[in-house]
């Protein structure tokens, strides 16, 4: 039987009297990236590092492939990217790194090699003999997420890996994850929801320390209903709600935010819902930007009653 | 214990070893240290040495040695040594407050310690930058005590087989001496967030700890016993013994140096890194 690689049970963390995590039940098998959303200060660097081991829970159970964070048995198996954690200015990025691999059970020439391919997967193989402290925060993220990679650990867990980069540092990031995610389990903590809906499969929730109940899965191919996002150029938008409510098949047409609007339809009653939506779009001689099968992960999260 | 823990140990403290000697900030602060070695062995301690060994008046004068604290100087049957060893009790437990006071505060404040700890056990880390500073330091006592071994043999070389020994017992006590000092250090270092801070601790928690201790032992003497608590308690008693009578009081810090390092296990187990 296929064992989940996170089981937390009853997680409670307190700060100082503020209850940073309160009763956080879940349980997470390997396979895609999963997302880790909030609000700030919604708990999910606290969570990420009681996973890490870098914190030690108030009260509760947190097993990570049957042990709990900081077990030896991890060690190799579990990496994890800290927020904001930065390498020791003293040394060379390749001599951390090859310290890093000798820690996990590498011999000098393996550590050596390893540390060489990591940063090639990073692009930055040319700044091996660097100190931290001549990097951009980029880079220095770049190679912190190196760090991570050394071993070919199972799981991975990022805090933030994009927060601070600019457009062309996070493409870098994010085909770091989706081609390393074959081989290992990602847990990205993330308030860029595009980002997470780009890369993830399954999000997990923190609300003011609470996990929501339900987990979210981005595949609706299942649904009863589904949703069809539609962004438009100027356009009057009475209209378009008018005229898209009475295609066949819609259910409602909600307008959350200007010129964005929320199609829900029924698939069994018209399966081919977007080129009806196309048609209707040219037959009225109306402009758009975009049509993307789903909701938009920030309706998902944070608009679910409507 | 796991497996791989003497491993990592191992390498942690390789990597301490690193840090002290061939980091730009570390080899400053060895440089630092051999050049104001190099004048203490240059004037006082030669010129001291010079004293003891031509002032015929040496043997009625020891009297005022001992009224100063120095008594000790005339049981060394190397006048250098004698010298060495009231310099040395007194300048490393003192730098051992400066040099092991950064085992990981700076790395936790950084956050790097979490690079490690995700491949290595907390306790592999904690005594594993606490043997590497122990041995930093028993590197720098060394070299003190072979700079002497030099100043005596030139002075005369047939004095080598005799020398041995007594630099062999120094070398050994001064280890011992700084043991508890590092251990303290290694405690605060868990604890506090930056050097500068767990320098001041160090001094506070000591200052008030000599005092209070002191005090009641004043009112209630049988608590005197809680006087082995101090780091360096036993020093002062320590500098009037000579050759090997020294090793008499080796298990007073060798006793500080366990409950400090347990002490400071706890408190690296527990920290929020």
């Amino acid at each position: 039987m296929k064992s989940p690689i996170i089981q937390c049970q009853q997680l409670n963390h307190v700060y100082s009297g503020k209850v940073a995590l309160f009763d956080v039940n879940f349980e997470l098998d390997a396979g895609e990236p999963i997302g880790l959303v909030g609000p700030n200060g919604a708990g999910k660097t606290t969570l990420l590092s009681i996973l890490s081991g870098f914190l030690r829970p108030t009260s509760g159970t947190v097993r990570l492939f049957g042990h709990p964070p900081g077990a030896a048995q991890l060690i190799g198996k579990v990496a994890a990217l800290p927020q904001d954690a930065r390498l020791d200015p003293s040394f060379t990025i390749a001599e951390q790194l090859v310290f890093y691999g000798r820690l996990q059970g590498m011999t000098k020439p393996q550590a050596t090699l390893e540390a060489s391919k990591v940063l090639e997967v990073i692009s930055l193989k040319e700044i091996a003999q660097e100190k931290p402290n001549s990097l951009s925060h980029g880079m220095a993220k770049r190679v912190a997420i190196a760090q991570a990679l050394i071993g070919k650990p199972a799981l991975i867990l990022l805090d933030e890996p994009t927060a601070g980069l600019d457009p062309i540092n996070v493409r870098t990031v994010r085909t770091i994850i989706a081609e390393q995610s074959s081989a290992t389990t990602f847990i990205i903590s993330s308030h860029d929801l595009s980002e997470l809906d780009r890369l993830c499969q399954r999000i997990l929730l923190l609300e003011k320390g609470v996990l929501q109940t339900e987990t979210i899965t981005l595949n609706e191919q299942q649904a009863a209903t589904r949703f069809i996002t539609l962004q438009m150029e100027t356009c009057p938008a009475l209209e378009v709600i008018a005229k898209l409510q009475a295609l066949e098949g819609v259910l409602q047409v909600t307008n959350p935010q200007k010129n964005e609007f929320i199609v829900e339809y029924t698939p069994v009653l018209q399966p081919s819902m977007d080129q009806k939506l196309m048609q209707c779009i040219n037959a009225n001689h109306w402009q758009y930007r975009q049509l993307s099968h789903g909701k938009t992960l920030e309706e998902k999260l944070f608009f679910r009653d409507y | 214990m796991h497996p791989g823990f003497f491993k990592q140990l191992l390498l942690i403290s390789q990597f301490e070893l690193k840090r002290g000697f061939a980091t730009r900030k570390g080899s400053l602060s060895v440089v630092t240290f051999v050049v104001v070695w190099y004048f203490i062995l240059l004037y006082p301690l030669r010129f001291a040495t010079e004293l003891l060994v031509q002032e015929k008046g040496f043997k009625q004068d020891f009297g005022f040695l001992d009224f100063i604290g120095f008594g000790s100087l005339q049981h060394w049957p190397i006048p250098e040594f004698g010298v060495l060893w009231q310099f040395v009790l007194i300048i490393f437990p003192m730098l051992s407050i400066t040099i092991a006071a950064d085992q990981t505060c700076s790395d936790r404040e950084r956050g790097t310690l979490r690079f490690i700890v995700i491949r290595s056990s907390r306790d592999s880390l904690f005594f594993g930058r606490f043997v590497g500073v122990m041995v930093i330091q028993a590197l720098l006592i060394c070299a003190t005590g072979l700079s002497t071994l030099a100043l005596v043999l030139y002075r005369d070389a047939t004095l080598f087989s005799s020398a041995l020994p007594n630099l062999f017992v120094i070398t050994f006590n001064v280890i011992l001496a700084v043991l508890p000092f590092t251990a303290m250090m290694a405690a605060l270092s868990a604890k506090v967030k930056s050097a500068r801070q767990a320098t001041l601790w160090a001094i506070l928690i000591w200052t008030f700890l000599a005092g209070i201790i002191s005090g009641f032992a004043y009112y209630l003497p049988a608590l005197d016993f809680f006087k082995c608590l101090i780091p360096g308690y036993q020093l002062s008693d320590l500098a009037q013994l000579s050759e090997w009578q020294t090793l008499q009081l080796a298990y007073i810090p060798l006793l500080q140096g366990l409950v400090l390092l347990a002490l400071g296990r706890w408190i690296m187990a527990r920290q929020a890194l």
